[in-house]
């Protein structure tokens, strides 16, 4: 048995000449949670699509539990896509029945299943009722549920926290971490860092088509220039004390003129111990002193740029 | 094949468990009865029209009217008791009925009477009497300006149903290039049975007098009148006998496979469309991605042709199953009483046009479903698919127009080369069974229909994998065709 749920090697995709996905390769490991992350259009729908089989790529290769997507290795995962939607005259519990038939769980079992998901998801009341008299969040759970209720040994998630409210998001990371500590590997995409810095044990970077990053959370974070914001009367000697830890910029001035606000980002290697220790040999009247840990959003700034910062801005906007 | 069956399951019961299922399982049988009977019923609601009569030709014209008009009625009468006392079986009913009402034929006991002799008493109002509907009265004033104010509804008549309009009058005089000069006068413009009726008795009165003027007696009149020649249209079957005349039974499968291409082509068009709207709506509800997850294109394809040919294959087993219980009951007494048209309901249960239909509409369905199912996957709403429709909605009303030939002319060229294009050959080839086309064109035309469905599917198929994922869409295939007038 191999060692990862997923492996694609080289994917390459094009639409209408226009490049979606350019020679992305990965590994999913079993029993791990993955990110896949960038924004709108960086190409993670599309190599999801193709890593399931769902569309050819142009070249590469996609590996589903060492072998190329067919029917029998679509059984053990679940997916959960971007553009979802449940029909919406049937009932919430025919729905999740409907979709676990199909990934060929018994009639009878699907039936017990559907039953204790929506209680578990809280949703035990609506399960007679239509989709169409349900909230938008608990059709999204419906969705949820109907990816997972084959209790498959792979879940791909495509942006699902999207259109979730916070409670429902804090909901969905719980389940994904209960999925995994039950030995089920899960890949998620998403385009909102935070949830990806909380859950994964790996990500994989994306943007205009390309892998930028693939590694553990703390591996990217490591790519950020560490940072500590400081606070000092004028005339403390900051630049002749800090400039040996890294760059020393002044931020701004409080309105009384009575403290200047310093960032200065530390050359790698260097410790916010050894800056405060030079700080309190030196004497200096410090007003605040801030170490800042760097987000998985500084990361992707720091692979992509200003302009790839954007993009993920504007697909947060979207959201 | 689990997701097949699992899909086509679901589409079925979408449709099946829905109000819309049941209402179009009675509303079938429901408007057929009603367009069925809609002349009878028109014909039985329309109000006594009162006409009048001013002669100023003093030959008696009017009476010759009424006379004839009685005449014609008891005749009328006389062949309906005929044809009601026929449903007893009983040849002593038949004759005590007529015999009862030629013993005094113009009054309503009489009528009863017969009615009941026939074993059918109380259907006095089911007899349906041409022009009974329009009562000659007395006129009201000499000349044509005193009749004016009663048709335009200034001054009424006195009637059994109380004041009423006059409808029309008719002035007969004598005229110096014509054996007689009618003018009619009415409001309404429309209703020409009344002038009809006065003309037919007036042109047969002139030419009997015509005639007796020469010396003939009425007698001779009435016989020479009565000539015509006796045609007699021999059926040419080398196993229908000699002397053997064609019947309804031998014209039935031409009216059924005729009858039978409409249907299919109905079928056909309001399944497919079934597909498309639903497709439309499951990509609107962003439900097709969500399947894909879990079967394949081809899977989700066949899976709702197939659902969906179960709804109609419900629909025309329902219709099938109750239609052979009625004919079952009725069959006996319909023929009976009108054998032709028993002898068309025999001829739809013919097991060889029923075969044919089947595979006819099974193709026809399968190909038309595959276009339309793709075309769904190409648009996001109807609006789109609209302005893709077009050509496809022209493609399938030109075999409409070719069964309207094939009425008359099922052997005619166009009919027959109709046949052999593989989109119209469900429902004109059907059309063209009872013709008995040679074995060699039925081969090559279904072979064609075959080969064509196939590519149908697999085009199809193509085209859904690109739209189902927005790959492609309505603008794609117009920007196409766009591209393709540039070249050329």
């Amino acid at each position: 048995m191999t060692e990862y749920a997923l492996e694609v090697e080289g994917l390459t995709k094009s639409f209408g000449g226009k490049p979606a996905v350019r020679n992305v390769s990965f590994k999913a490991a079993r029993g791990e949670i993955t990110g896949f992350l960038g924004p709108n259009g960086a190409g993670k729908t599309t190599t999801l699509r193709m890593s399931l089989g769902v569309i050819a790529p142009d070249s590469g290769r996609a590996e589903l539990f060492g072998q190329a997507p067919d029917a029998a290795g679509m059984d053990r995962v679940g997916f959960l896509p971007e553009e979802r939607g449940v029909y919406r005259k049937m009932t919430a519990e025919a729905v999740i029945i409907f979709f676990a038939r199909l990934k060929g769980v018994p009639a009878g079992e699907a039936r017990k299943r559907a039953r204790a998901y929506l209680e578990r998801f809280g949703l035990g009341d609506a399960a007679r009722k239509k989709i169409k008299e349900l909230s938008k969040g608990m059709a999204q759970k419906v969705q949820i549920i109907s990816a997972i209720i084959h209790e498959p040994e792979f879940i791909i998630l495509d942006e699902p926290f999207s259109g979730l409210d916070p409670v429902n998001q804090s909901l969905l990371e719980h389940m994904i971490r209960e999925q995994a500590e039950a030995g089920r590997t899960v890949l998620f995409s998403t385009h909102v860092m935070e949830h990806a810095e909380r859950l994964c044990n790996r990500i994989i970077l994306m943007a205009r088509g390309q892998k930028v990053f693939d590694g553990t959370v703390d591996e990217a974070l490591a790519q950020v220039p560490r940072q500590v914001f400081l606070a000092a009367p004028p005339g403390e000697p900051m630049q002749e004390t800090l400039c040996q830890f890294g760059e020393l910029a002044e931020q701004s001035r409080s309105d009384d003129g009575t403290e200047i606000q310093w960032r200065l980002t530390l050359n790698p290697g260097t410790d916010a111990q050894a800056v405060l220790r030079a700080c309190v040999d030196a004497s200096l009247k410090l007003t605040h002193f801030e170490p800042r840990r760097p987000h998985l959003h500084d990361a992707f700034v720091a692979l992509v740029g200003e302009e790839g910062a954007r993009e993920l801005e504007a697909s947060a906007e979207d959201a | 094949m689990r997701a097949i069956l699992l899909i086509a399951r679901r589409e079925y019961l979408s449709y099946v468990a829905t109000w819309g299922f049941w209402l179009s399982l009675l509303a079938v049988p429901i408007f057929a009865t009603i367009g069925a009977s809609l002349p009878a019923l028109i014909e039985n609601s329309q109000p006594t029209r009162y006409f009048a009569i001013i002669d100023e030709t003093g030959l008696g014209l009017d009476q010759v009217i009424e006379e004839r008009r009685d005449a014609s009625r008891r005749e009328q009468i006389r062949e309906q008791l005929s044809m009601m006392s026929r449903l007893t079986g009983d040849d002593a009913a038949r004759r005590a009925a007529l015999d009862a009402f030629d013993s005094n034929p113009d009054t309503g006991e009489a009528i009863s009477d017969a009615l009941e002799a026939a074993g059918v008493p109380g259907l006095e109002d089911s007899l349906n009497l041409e022009g009974r509907d329009a009562v000659m009265v007395a006129a009201p004033g000499a000349s044509l300006d005193d009749l004016r104010p009663y048709i335009s509804g200034d001054q009424l008549l006195d009637t059994p149903e109380g004041e009423r309009q006059l409808f029309a009058a008719f002035v007969l005089r004598a005229s110096d290039t014509h054996p007689v000069e009618i003018l009619y006068l009415s409001e309404n413009v429309n209703y020409s049975d009344l002038r009809r009726e006065i003309d037919r008795i007036l042109t047969g009165y002139v030419r009997d007098q015509a005639l007796i003027e020469q010396g003939l007696s009425p007698q001779e009149v009435d016989r020479l009148l009565s000539l015509e020649p006796k045609v007699t249209s021999l059926n040419a079957s080398a196993d229908a006998g000699e002397d053997a005349e064609i019947t309804m039974a031998d014209r039935a499968p031409f009216i059924v496979a005729i009858m039978f291409g409409f249907i299919l082509w109905l079928a056909v068009f309001s399944v497919a469309n079934m597909l498309l709207t639903s497709l439309i709506e499951e990509k609107g509800g962003k439900i097709i991605e969500v399947l894909l997850s879990t079967a394949r294109f081809h899977e989700i394809l066949i899976g709702k042709l197939a659902g969906v040919a179960g709804v109609s294959l419900t629909l025309f087993g329902i219709w099938g199953f109750v239609g052979s219980v009625l004919s079952a009951i009725g069959g006996a007494a319909l023929a009976t009483v009108n054998p032709e048209i028993a002898g068309l309901i025999g001829a739809i249960f013919d097991p060889v046009l029923l075969l044919a239909a089947l595979v006819f509409f099974v193709f026809g369905y399968l190909m038309y479903g595959a276009i339309f199912l793709a075309m769904g996957s190409l648009c996001d709403t109807l609006q789109d698919a609209q302005t893709l429709m077009g050509p496809v909605i022209w493609t399938l009303m030109l075999p409409m127009l070719f069964l309207f030939f094939s009425i008359e002319a099922s052997d005619s060229n166009f009919v027959r080369i109709a046949s052999w294009v593989p989109l119209w050959t469900p429902f004109v080839m059907m059309a063209r069974l009872p013709t008995e086309p040679p074995l060699w064109e039925l081969l090559g035309a279904g072979g064609l229909m075959v080969l064509t469905t196939v590519l149908v599917l697999w085009i199809a198929a193509a085209v859904f994998r690109q739209g189902a994922l927005r790959q492609a869409d309505a603008d794609t295939v117009r920007r196409i065709f766009k591209l393709g007038r540039k070249k050329s």
